[in-house]
């Protein structure tokens, strides 16, 4: 036997610790998968307190979760996440029993502390957070306060207090139960905090890092993949995190891409440099369907793109001029022309996901030219002109839709002009001239109360901007934030459609939005009714041919 | 001499100082940030705590008096949507938008002033017909559709280059052509048409009549008086190198100036752009300075204050 000198003796030495490392490397054949984005987050941070936008949820859906999940797989109604079950204690006070094993990107175990110090000054509310007040202050980008260290940008407190406007205390009863004390009786507690914003953190992950900002873009949590670089505006890096509770990822590496331009994203598609491209316009569908090595997956999201009315405006006091521009929109018309079909003029605004909540029955004014005249006729109108203020494609096919409004409103008898502006403040512009905009709402949780309440409702941005209220409406919003009997909520909630819908429109709804995703045909992949994207291990599957 | 430097280098430190002020007020006066960057249901106190921040709460002339005092001192304020400074995340892009634009550069030198050249020395031949036509085509073809069809034919059809992005070294290649075939283009016609206005000179044909050979006449004396304006162009170019590749960078998705600019205006990001603007600007007056040193140097008769013409 050759003898150990020194040199052989370190030979081995290195080699062993090497080569179980090397193995372990070797034997992982998951992919690597490439997804082109038009943004990775608008705010240049992941922290869900803060990045808020359709493109940030997309991303961190594989990095945080909540207490409460939501079904991907069907219609996002809610199933547990990191909590196992939840009860109530009384119309105040919610106790969550956490999922034991659950470990954060760091390798700790999530336990209650974690849980308390989410909803914790230091992370949420800041030091000043009175439950009693109902001042929000709703701000984005203040980032350069954090700068210098931990102290919390004005956004996220303004965020969380929107969020919990009367959470009064989260307690740790012991090391895996929970409980959420609200200041007033709340039924749509387990809701928001099923919401995005209120996704686990780790304590430790959060206290270790150097700054806030730092913090933002590594945040430490347990979805099934970790950061591993964000590099605002041009991508971001996911690995997969492999203690996660909910299986092994079936992915090795994400990479999300920023590709601003449609075209880059789709010849970088046909090309094989990403295996997803995200945003696909409905224009391109057709010609992408086409391709037999890959398919366009996604459609409905939770956000409705709506027109909304100033009835400030001289003709648009007389409630029967707005009912009529709501009876003269075809709106299947738009979604079969400008959507191919792919989206569905809703409800009205609420959504499926609302449960107990959703008002059956309910549709959208109906398309009729020949009531449209006749109220026209009613309210004495002679065709003067309704300016109506368009942004040049801030929402997907927005400058297209409006050209088809005005050529419908105009065969109706409506004089309605579009004035294209560049900006929101210039759509906003209180000059006197302000009449109809487009917009769209979305639902942060399952009820109205994220959606037509604080939208439409006292403190939302209708009614901040001035441009209609309603005393009935107001009243309502006022005691549905308290009432819990559900059969009450529901018939209030009815009563709130039909005075910002029917009688005096406050906005109308167009059609619900959509997003398209492509992807290589040969990845087994479904797209959810929501812009995450969920890369568990029950969701993706790819069998490598070529 | 030292009197010509010296007023090339007062009227760019002018420049800069007007530019400065153009884009500060133009930027204020065109929107009010605040309403910009904070979320459009902003209410009254969030708006006015925005402003008071970021000190739009006071006249204009104040702020432009405040940016001026912070910018002597390298001051060029903070991202609104980073938090950095300003400066900084420009200047963390920059040698990224220079791996592309410098070796454009070089191709758009390369190409064009060869190509200009053999044009007009074989005027009307075969050979300068084919060449004018590509760089009539070359600087016609706008740069995104050019960008897309190489796209097409390279990554899409063959497969050999990446369509977008900068993860590997391949991937600068299509925007550097892209770049490249546009500034070459412009290059070989301004080069051809000095050259042709050089060559019908009286002190071409004196040359010639001495009986220098052919070679000598265009090295020693066509080319030295064509570099002139030839200069001027290739100057505007160096001048262009930061953010001359606004389009090419987001067709390509490749992560330089111009995409931060694109994305920095249209998160009114005002520090930013102010930041790239003031950048932008700098390199084109200094490029400026250089073509005028090289202008003295070409031509004796500018650095003892004369004209060309007389």
């Amino acid at each position: 036997m050759r003898p150990v000198d020194r040199r052989r003796f370190i030979g081995l030495t290195v080699g062993g610790l090497v080569l179980p490392r090397f193995a372990i490397g070797q034997s992982d054949t998951r992919p690597t998968i490439n997804i082109a984005v038009q943004q990775v987050a608008t705010s240049a941070s992941l922290e869900v307190v803060r990045e808020r936008s359709n493109v940030g949820e997309r991303v961190q859906q594989s990095i945080f979760e909540t207490l409460i999940d939501r079904n991907l797989k069907s219609k996002l109604e809610p199933i547990p996440g990191l909590a196992e079950s939840w009860k109530r204690i009384d119309e105040r006070t919610v106790e969550f029993a956490l999922r034991k094993g659950v470990k954060f990107h760091n390798g700790e175990e999530m336990t209650a502390d974690d849980v308390v110090f989410t909803f914790g000054p230091e992370r949420m509310f800041g030091y000043d957070y009175d439950s009693g007040s109902n001042k929000t202050l709703f701000t984005t980008v203040l980032a350069r306060d954090s700068i210098e260290g931990k102290k919390l940008p004005a956004e996220v407190v303004g965020i969380a207090k929107r969020t919990f406007p009367s959470l009064e205390q989260v307690v740790a009863v012991d090391k895996y139960t929970v409980r959420f004390v609200n200041r007033v009786p709340d039924v749509t507690l387990e809701a928001r905090i099923g919401s995005s914003g209120c996704s686990i953190i780790s304590k430790r992950g959060f206290m270790e890092a150097k700054t806030w900002i730092d913090w933002a873009r590594k945040p430490i949590a347990t979805g099934p993949y970790k950061v591993r670089e964000l590099k605002p505006d041009e991508s971001l890096i996911l690995d997969a995190h492999d203690e996660y509770w909910g299986g092994k990822p079936p992915i090795k590496t994400i990479r999300f891409v920023v590709v601003p331009e449609v075209s880059s994203r789709i010849n970088g598609l046909l090309s094989g440099q990403y295996e997803f491209i995200c945003d696909v316009p409905p224009d391109q569908i057709g010609a992408l369907a086409q391709n037999a090595k890959f398919e366009v997956q996604g459609g409905l999201i939770t956000n409705h793109r709506i027109l909304v009315f100033d009835k400030n405006h001289p003709r648009l006091a007389d409630p029967r001029i707005r009912q009529a521009i709501t009876h003269s929109i075809d709106r299947q018309a738009i979604v079969d022309s400008l959507w191919a079909g792919k989206t569905r003029v809703p409800p009205g605004l609420q959504w499926e996901f609302y449960g107990p909540m959703f008002v059956e029955g309910w549709t959208v004014p109906e398309y009729d030219p020949k009531k449209t005249q006749a109220l026209l006729k009613e309210a004495g109108y002679k065709g003067e002109p309704i300016p109506f203020r368009v942004l040049n494609n801030y929402y997907t096919n927005q400058t297209a839709t409006a050209q088809i409004e005005v050529e419908m409103w105009r065969a109706a008898g409506l004089n309605i002009q579009i004035e294209m502006r560049e900006n929101w403040q210039q759509i906003f512009e209180n000059d006197g001239k302000r009449a109809m905009r487009d917009w769209s709402n979305s639902a942060p949780f399952s009820d109205p109360m994220s959606s037509m309440v604080g939208q439409h409702g006292p403190q939302g941005q209708q009614q901040q901007a001035k441009e209609w209220t309603n005393a009935e409406m107001n009243k309502l919003c006022e005691t549905l934030e308290v009432e819990t009997d559900m059969a009450k909520r529901r018939a209030m909630f009815k009563r709130m459609l039909e005075i910002c819908e029917r009688e005096d429109p406050a906005y109308t709804v167009l059609h619900q939005n959509a997003t398209f995703t492509a992807k290589r045909k040969d990845i087994q992949w479904q797209s959810a009714p929501a812009f995450a994207m969920d890369f568990r291990a029950d969701n993706f599957r790819w069998d490598r041919k070529t | 001499m030292l009197r010509y430097l010296a007023g090339r280098l007062l009227r760019a430190i002018l420049t800069i100082f007007l530019v400065i002020a153009f884009v500060f007020f133009v930027l204020h006066l065109s929107g009010d940030p605040a309403m910009m960057i904070l979320s459009a249901d902003a209410p009254p106190e969030a708006i006015k705590a925005f402003r008071e921040a970021w000190g739009l709460d006071r006249p204009v002339w104040e702020q432009f008096l405040a940016y001026l005092f912070h910018a002597l001192q390298g001051d060029f304020g903070n991202s609104m949507r980073d938090g950095r400074p300003a400066m900084q995340l420009v200047l963390e892009r920059v040698p990224s938008t220079l791996a592309i634009t410098v070796p454009a550069f070089a191709l758009k030198l390369l190409i064009g002033i060869p190509a200009g050249i053999y044009a007009a020395l074989h005027r009307n031949s075969l050979a300068d017909r084919l060449t004018m036509m590509i760089s009539v085509a070359g600087f016609t073809v706008p740069s995104f559709v050019l960008a897309l069809v190489l796209v097409l034919v390279f990554s899409v059809q063959l497969g050999w280059l990446p369509s977008a992005g900068s993860d590997k070294p391949t991937s600068a290649i299509l925007p550097i052509v892209t770049l490249g075939v546009a500034g070459a283009a412009i290059l070989a016609r301004f080069t051809r048409s000095a050259m042709l206005e050089v060559l019908g000179q009286p002190y071409i044909r004196a040359a010639s009549a001495k009986g220098l050979q052919w070679r000598k006449v265009v090295v020693e004396h066509a080319l030295p008086n064509a570099a002139i304006p030839t200069t001027t162009i290739v100057g505007f170019m160096v001048g262009t190198l930061i953010a001359g590749a606004v389009v090419v960078e987001s067709v390509f998705a490749w992560p330089g100036i111009g995409r931060l600019l694109v994305s920095a205006v249209s998160n009114r990001d005002l520090a930013v752009v102010q930041a790239i603007l003031l950048l932008v600007a700098t390199t084109m007056v200094t490029a400026n300075i250089i073509v005028d040193f090289v202008y003295g140097w070409l031509d004796p008769r500018l650095r003892r204050g004369g004209t060309r013409g007389r």
